[in-house]
Formats: structure tokens, sequence, C-alpha cells
């Protein structure tokens, strides 16, 4: 007996590593056909099941800063102002509004057909509480800084005034009127950012911190919260009380908190995912060999940058040396041949395809090759160094393999152009942050930047010697002048034009080098329809539908799952 | 027996404390904090933040105050899941994670027993080589190689089985599989070592002279006593078992309690961290200590008074 059974256990033992092996040599066929069918739940509700990286740290609208938090909130809350597939504004909770001639006082008309999921109307007084809630310090809201530009907004933020006194108020049930400090010509694109949404106060006031939850949690959005287990999924059913119900698509969102993209990268090849909310840069041209229904790639508003340390040597008090460290670089290289994901070199700080605006480019964007490496050892030299006294820097990112190889690459190509000795330096990212930003010991850092609403004030206002976020410690004040003078014009042109001297002076001073200007990569089903990609990677479910062409044989049921 | 299990409940306490102090301490001093951000907090906000989880008293008020709390049961809110306790967070993950982590370990124990015993019966024969190769072959290839390798092969390509996340018991297969194949292999080798042994043993030479039966043989006297070097090793298991669910719950998106273990020390997630090291150092304790009744159970010398 035992001869039988450790013959035969033996046999599948040694099987098993043959199988796998057997699986490996498939590994450019694409996924079995029969797994690329939606999933419609037995009652016919389709299903749209979307990758989101990691989970969503809260589903307070006022306390969110992540991006996976504000692709939820997105879909169960729906500010003054919402956005349309391609990104423009359109109008959300208000049917219309009208903006003052001094361009400082907002009347937003509410649709009095906007419903919470309890059924109650939403009313003026749900903004004008959301709103005080952002500001309130007592919130510890990470974002309330955006709503500055509305009155009193700053001080109720800092604690030296009540939230009571901020610039909004409502006229009537369904008539709101917002004043700002001065003529924000972006304004409207804030109303649409999880900050100025509204809020249920009786329901906030009765659960606190747990009103988010499945049951205690009421949302004004096309979508309601049903079911949320941490780190498992969370989701999201259709609002029965929503206004434009008709108009929206998938029935139930499933979010999956995947942190891990290849993780995420093989479930949609499994068939489990219907979106992913990324794709590993390795995988980026097997997708689009293999899967060019599915691939998507859209211009997203973002840049990747090297910011210098401008209170230390050896940038202090040294532009040529800031220059010639970016006119050593060469950015094409970079995108083609380390990023490799269809990035944008970038000459200029503000992305390109921003709303309203053409970013300014360095002087040397035009130039060749050539020139640009005969100009940086020029400037190299007028900095003091040489082949005999090279430039000896620390260059700091935080643990990723991406960042390493792009690391990497900057470092030797300032090596056999320069001559300078780089030494890499890695670091855990809470380690890396706060070394940013003590400005202590940091020299060259990585950093990026997504733009948190479409226009150039968004990336410009970081490099503000008052704003909180400058890790380069970069004061210069003709470029705060020019953005202190852009934020209180009325004149849009003149507007653009102080921006556009303010990031011509940036790119002169060059406290920051840009690298590239992001573009978002994604999969999406085929049969996934209405899918557009826009410039802030927003994308709400409900302009997401199914196609209904699979046959009802080829659609996974529920009970699969 | 029962003044001893009390006894090892007493000696547990002094070695929990420790564990807390230590771990308190520690994450203390790593850089940064809960709510360093790329996007700074404005300064009044950050310090109305501190002071709601009160990060700004002193140090050693703060430690008081957790001794307290936990004294009571309490682990706090988490800094990362700001919706969340640490108590709601621990009894939503550890069912998932005690399911896979036993689970692997009955799998490990099962195969690993068996095969052993089978290479042990066939010393020295092809079968026995067999085995222990592949054995080796499973110690040394470590489960974030397996994994993702297993995903690839049965989900991606062949679709028999999900790629990740929690459903019905499918997507218990692969994450117990290569959380369970090092371990199996472990103990296969280990069996195998102690099996060769006592069937050497003058005790197991009378009975094969009295004529017993193999299949008697082996399982009324010749396992229990080559069980006991396995059985030690059931300790360092389950710590095995916690570390490796670290990458495999990540892998495969499943919503257990290893994962928060390297998250929350990567989000500087205070009360979260401690929360988990405190758990499972209970835990820990708890599984050593059944491991010992064991050991009394299995080998007739062994008492405890």
């Amino acid at each position: 007996m035992i001869d039988f059974c450790s013959r035969k256990l033996l046999i599948v033992v040694l099987c098993l590593p043959l199988l796998a092996a057997c699986g490996n040599g498939k590994q450019d066929e694409a996924p079995a056909q029969s797994r690329n069918a939606p999933l419609i739940n037995k009652d016919g509700s389709t299903v749209l099941r979307r990758g989101n990286g990691a989970e969503p740290e809260t589903l307070d609208p006022h306390r969110a800063q992540s991006v996976n938090s504000s692709n939820i909130l997105r879909d169960i809350y729906e500010g003054l102002v919402s956005e349309a597939p391609d990104g423009e504004l359109v109008p959300g909770a208000a049917a219309r509004w009208e903006i003052s001639e001094d361009l400082r006082t907002y009347t937003f008309y509410l649709r009095e057909e906007a419903h919470w999921s309890n059924g109650e109307p939403v009313t003026a007084a749900d903004f004008v509480y959301g709103l005080r809630r952002c500001v309130d310090p007592a919130t510890g809201s990470v974002y309330a800084e955006i709503l500055t530009p509305i009155e009193n907004a700053k001080v109720i933020i800092a604690g030296e005034a009540a939230p009571e006194t901020l610039g909004v108020k409502a006229l009537s049930d369904h008539v709101l009127e917002i004043r700002l400090k001065a003529p924000t010509p972006y304004f409207l694109g804030l109303l649409a950012h999880s900050s100025a949404y509204p809020a249920h106060q009786a329901s906030v006031e009765k659960h606190g911190d747990q009103f988010t939850q499945p049951g205690n949690h009421v949302s004004n959005g096309a979508y309601q919260i049903t079911d949320w287990v941490v780190a498992s999924h969370i989701t999201l059913e259709r609002n029965p009380h929503y206004w434009d119900n008709d108009n929206s698509g998938v029935d139930v969102v499933k979010y999956l908190p995947i942190e891990n993209a290849e993780s995420e990268f093989k479930r949609y090849l499994a068939g489990e995912l219907d979106m992913t909310s990324t794709l590993p840069i390795p995988q980026i041209e097997w997708a689009q060999k293999n899967l060019p229904q599915d691939y998507q790639k859209y211009p997203f508003l973002g840049v990747y940058y090297y910011g210098l340390n401008l209170t230390r040597a050896p940038f202090k008090d040294n532009p040529e040396l800031r220059r010639a460290l970016s006119l050593a670089l060469d950015r094409e290289i970079i995108t083609e041949k380390v990023t490799r994901g269809d990035q944008i070199p970038a000459y200029s700080w503000v992305p390109p395809g921003v709303s309203d605006y053409q970013p300014a480019e360095a002087s040397f964007a035009g130039w060749s090759r050539e020139k640009r490496i005969e100009e940086a050892r020029r400037l190299y030299r007028e900095a003091g160094y040489s082949d005999e006294n090279p430039l000896e820097v620390e260059l700091r990112y935080n643990t990723s393999e991406g960042h390493k190889k792009i690391a990497t690459a900057i470092a030797s190509m300032w090596k056999t152009t320069l001559g300078a000795k780089v030494v890499m330096v890695n670091e855990e990212w809470k380690v890396f942050l706060q070394n940013v930003n003590t400005k202590k010991v940091t020299q060259v850092y990585r950093s990026g930047w997504i733009g948190d609403y479409n226009d150039a004030n968004t990336f410009l206002e970081l490099m503000h010697s008052k704003f909180g976020l400058n890790g380069t410690g970069y004061s210069n004040p003709q470029y705060d002048a020019y953005l202190d003078a852009a934020s209180h014009e009325s004149d849009i042109n003149r507007r653009r034009e102080l921006m556009h001297q303010a990031e011509q002076v940036l790119l002169e001073d060059m406290p920051v080098i840009p690298i590239y200007h992001y573009v978002g990569t994604r999969l999406v089903k085929p049969y996934i329809k209405g899918f557009v990609g826009n410039i802030m990677g927003h994308f709400y479910s409900k302009h997401l539908s199914i196609r209904a062409t699979a046959g009802a044989g080829d659609a996974q049921t529920a009970g699969m799952q | 027996m029962l003044a001893y299990a009390v006894k090892r409940a007493l000696g547990a306490i002094p070695t929990l404390f420790i564990l807390l102090t230590l771990a308190f301490f520690l994450i203390r001093l790593a850089p940064g904090g809960p709510f360093d951000a790329e996007r700074q907090l404005p300064p009044e906000i950050e310090a109305n933040l501190n002071q709601k989880y009160h990060l700004d008293e002193p140090l050693y008020q703060q430690y008081g105050r957790y001794l307290w709390d936990i004294a009571r049961g309490d682990f706090g809110p988490s800094f990362q899941y700001r919706d969340l306790t640490v108590n709601q967070l621990i009894a939503d993950g550890f069912p998932v994670s005690l399911r896979l982590g036993l689970m692997s370990l009955l799998f490990a124990l099962f195969f690993g027993v068996m095969l052993g015993t089978l290479a042990a019966l066939r010393q020295n024969s092809a079968a026995d080589y067999g085995l222990m190769t592949v054995a080796m072959l499973g110690v040394s290839i470590p489960n974030y190689v397996l994994a993702p390798l297993m995903i690839l092969v049965f989900a991606v390509y062949q679709g028999w089985l999900p790629a990740g996340g929690l459903g019905g018991w499918q997507n218990y297969v692969m994450p117990v599989l290569a959380l369970g194949t090092a371990m199996m292999a472990y103990i296969a080798r280990l069996t195998r070592g102690s099996m060769i042994e006592v069937l050497r043993s003058n005790f197991i030479r009378t009975a094969r002279a009295k004529g017993l039966p193999l299949r008697l043989l082996l399982f009324r006297h010749a396992l229990p006593a080559a069980m006991v070097p396995v059985v030690s090793f059931l300790g360092p298991a389950t710590a095995g078992i916690i570390t490796g669910s670290v990458v495999i719950e990540t892998i495969f998106g499943i919503p257990g309690l290893g994962r928060y273990f390297v998250q929350g020390a990567l989000n500087r997630d205070y009360t979260l961290v401690m929360g988990v090291v405190l758990f499972y150092g209970m835990l820990i304790i708890v599984f050593n200590f059944i491991v010992d009744l064991l050991y009394a159970w299995l080998d007739p010398r062994v008492k405890y008074a």
C-alpha cells in the first residue's frame, strides 16, 4: 500500500514544477477570451470593478487627501460644479450660477430635484455646513487651504476667526452665495474638489468619526456606499434619489484597493477587474502590443522634477550650477529609454494642456544636444568647478525601482557630461519627506507634483516663498510679485501674461529641474463604454457603462465572484 | 497542570510589557510622523491634529496614556485609516489571517509529515532522493517568487483560480500553497531525519520482531516519537507564518492583519503598529504554550509541574 501511495505521490510532486514550467512557455499569449466578459448580477444590474491603488484613508470629503479617496468621493458626492467625461466643468448640484461684475460674488441656484441618498432635498444650508466644516480647524482638513480664495477662509483655518464668519450664505433653501476675497478665475474648478462638497449635518453630528460607514453614510452623488471591507473592497450602489439617474451608467461600482501595480495588472488579465488604476512601467510595451483595445493613454496634469535645496551649498546663490545641471540632462533619453511610458520631456514647469495657459519654455528647449552640453560645461566652469575640482553632490530619492532607475541615469549624465561626482541616497518615504522639508541635509531630491485643479496656479504657487510646500527654499521677490499680481488680476489675458512671466523667472532661476510631464496609462476593458482620458485623471463611474453586446452566456454571474 | 498554566500566563506579562515598551519607543525614534505628507499641513491644522491625538504631550505622558488605554483593551484610533480604530482593524483582519495561517499550517504538517515518512521508509532510494530534492527546492524558493508565479500560471494563463481578493474557497488555494510550501518542505526534511533515527531504535526493532503490521508500527509507535522535533519547529513556524503573511496578503490582496504590520510602520501609524505587535506577541506566547503542552503529550518523559 505504501509502495503504491509513494509512487503516485512522487509523480504528482515531481510534476508540479513541470506544470509551472509549461505555463511559462505561453508568456506571450493573451489571456483566454472567456475571461473578458463583464460582470452582471443575477438581477441584471451591471457591475464595474475598478482597481483603486491603496485603501482610502477616509471617505470623509473634508479630511480626504489621497487620489484613492477622491476617486470614490467623486462617485458618492456631488459638488456645486461637476465635471464632464473630458474634464470640462459642468453644472452639478447647482443648475446655474451668476458671477458679479467685480468677480467676487458667486450666486448658485441649486437644483430643486437634487436629493440626499436618504431622500431629503439638498439645500444651500448643506453646502454652507460643508464649507464651514472644511475650514474649521477642528476638522483637521488637509486640503482646507484650497478654499482660501473664499472670504475669511485663511483666518478661520489659522484659528483666528469662527467658521461662521466664512463668506458663504444661504439666501434661501436653494440659493447660495459665496464671496471671494479677490477675483479667482479658477474658483469654479475648486468647487468640483472634495473639499467643497456638502455634508449631511444630521448624520455627521449623530455618528461622529463613523459617519462614513455603510448604513450611517448619507451622500448626494450618483452612488451610495453599501459595503466596506477594509483592504478588500468598497461597494457602491445607485443612490435611488439622485437627480440624474436616467443618464447614469453602471448600477454597481466595486472599488478594489490593490497597492501593488503588478498584482493589479494580473488581476485585470485574469478578468477580475474592468479598469486598472495604473499600469506597471515594465508592462506598458507588452500592453500596447497585446491589448491595444484596452490600453488607454492620456496627458495628465503632473510634473516629475528634481528639487535643489537653495538654502545651503552648493546650490545657494549659484544659478550657473543649477542651469548647468539642467542643461546636462538628456530628457529624451530618460523618457525613451528609462521610463518608457510615453512621458513628455519637460522644458516647462507647468505641464502642457493646462486650461487657458501656454507654458513658458526654458531658453534652451530648442537647442541641439551639442549646444546644450557646451553651455552646460561653460556654466559648470563658471560656477567654479573643473575636472580637478569636481562637484560632489548627493541625490536623494524615496524607495522605488522607478525613481532609482531615473536617478541612476541622471547621475551618469552629470558624470559623463560635467564630471560631477554624484552620491545616490535612497530613503524611506517618511524619512525622505522630513529631510526635504527641514532642508538640513538635502541637496538634490526627486519630487513630483500633480495638479489639484486645472489651472497653472496649482503649479506656480508651489514655488511661492509663502507656500507651505517649498522644499527648495526658493524665494524671489519678483516671482512672488508676479504671482501676487496674477491672483488679484480680474483681466484674464493680463493674468495669463503675469503667470507666464512668473514661470519664465522660475525657469531662469532653476530652483527645480523639470524632467518630464506625466501621462496617465491604464487598462480599460473594451466592453466599458464612455471612457474618455482627461488631463485631471478624474473618471466618474456614472459616465461609464457596460456594453450590452456580450451575450448572456458570456457574462460572468455574480455567483462566480 | 493548572498551576503551570497560571505560571506561564503570569510570566507572559513582563514579556508583553517589554515588547510594548520597545515597540512604543522604537517607532517614535523613526524620523517622520503620521501627518507628514508631500503636501505639508498648515501649522495650525497640524497643531490641531497633534492635540486631537495627544501627540503634543511629552513622550512619557503619551506612554502612560497608552499603557492605561491598553490595560482597558483600547488600542486607540488609527492614524492612517481615520474612520476606524485599531480594535476594528484587528477584529476585521485577524479572522482572515487566522484562517489563512491555520490552513497553511495544516497543509504543511499533513503533507510534510507524509512525505517525510515516505522518504524515511525508502531511505536512499530514488523516491527518497526525488522527494528530498523537491523539498530542498521548496525550502529555497521564497514565497514572493512562488506567489506571483502561481498567479501567472493558475490565474492568468489557465484561469483555474482567482488571482486575488477574498471570496470563496478558491481564493485560499494559492495563498495557502504559497505560505505553506516552504514550511512543508522543511517539515518533510525534519520528519525524514527523525523518522530514520526512530526506525532504527530498539523499541521499533522489538515491535517489528513481534510481527506488528507496518501500519500499526508507524502510526502507534514511530510517528509520535518522530514528531518531537517537528513540534519544536512549530513555534518558529508560527512566527514564519506571521511574517510570511505580510508578503502573501499584499500579493493576493487579502484583507488580513499581516499587511498592517508593514503599512502601519511605513505610514508611522503608531497605534496600528503597536496594536499589531502586541496582538501578535500575545499570539506567539499562546502558541508556544500549546506547543509545550503537545510535548508532554507526545513524550512521556516530559512532565510539567
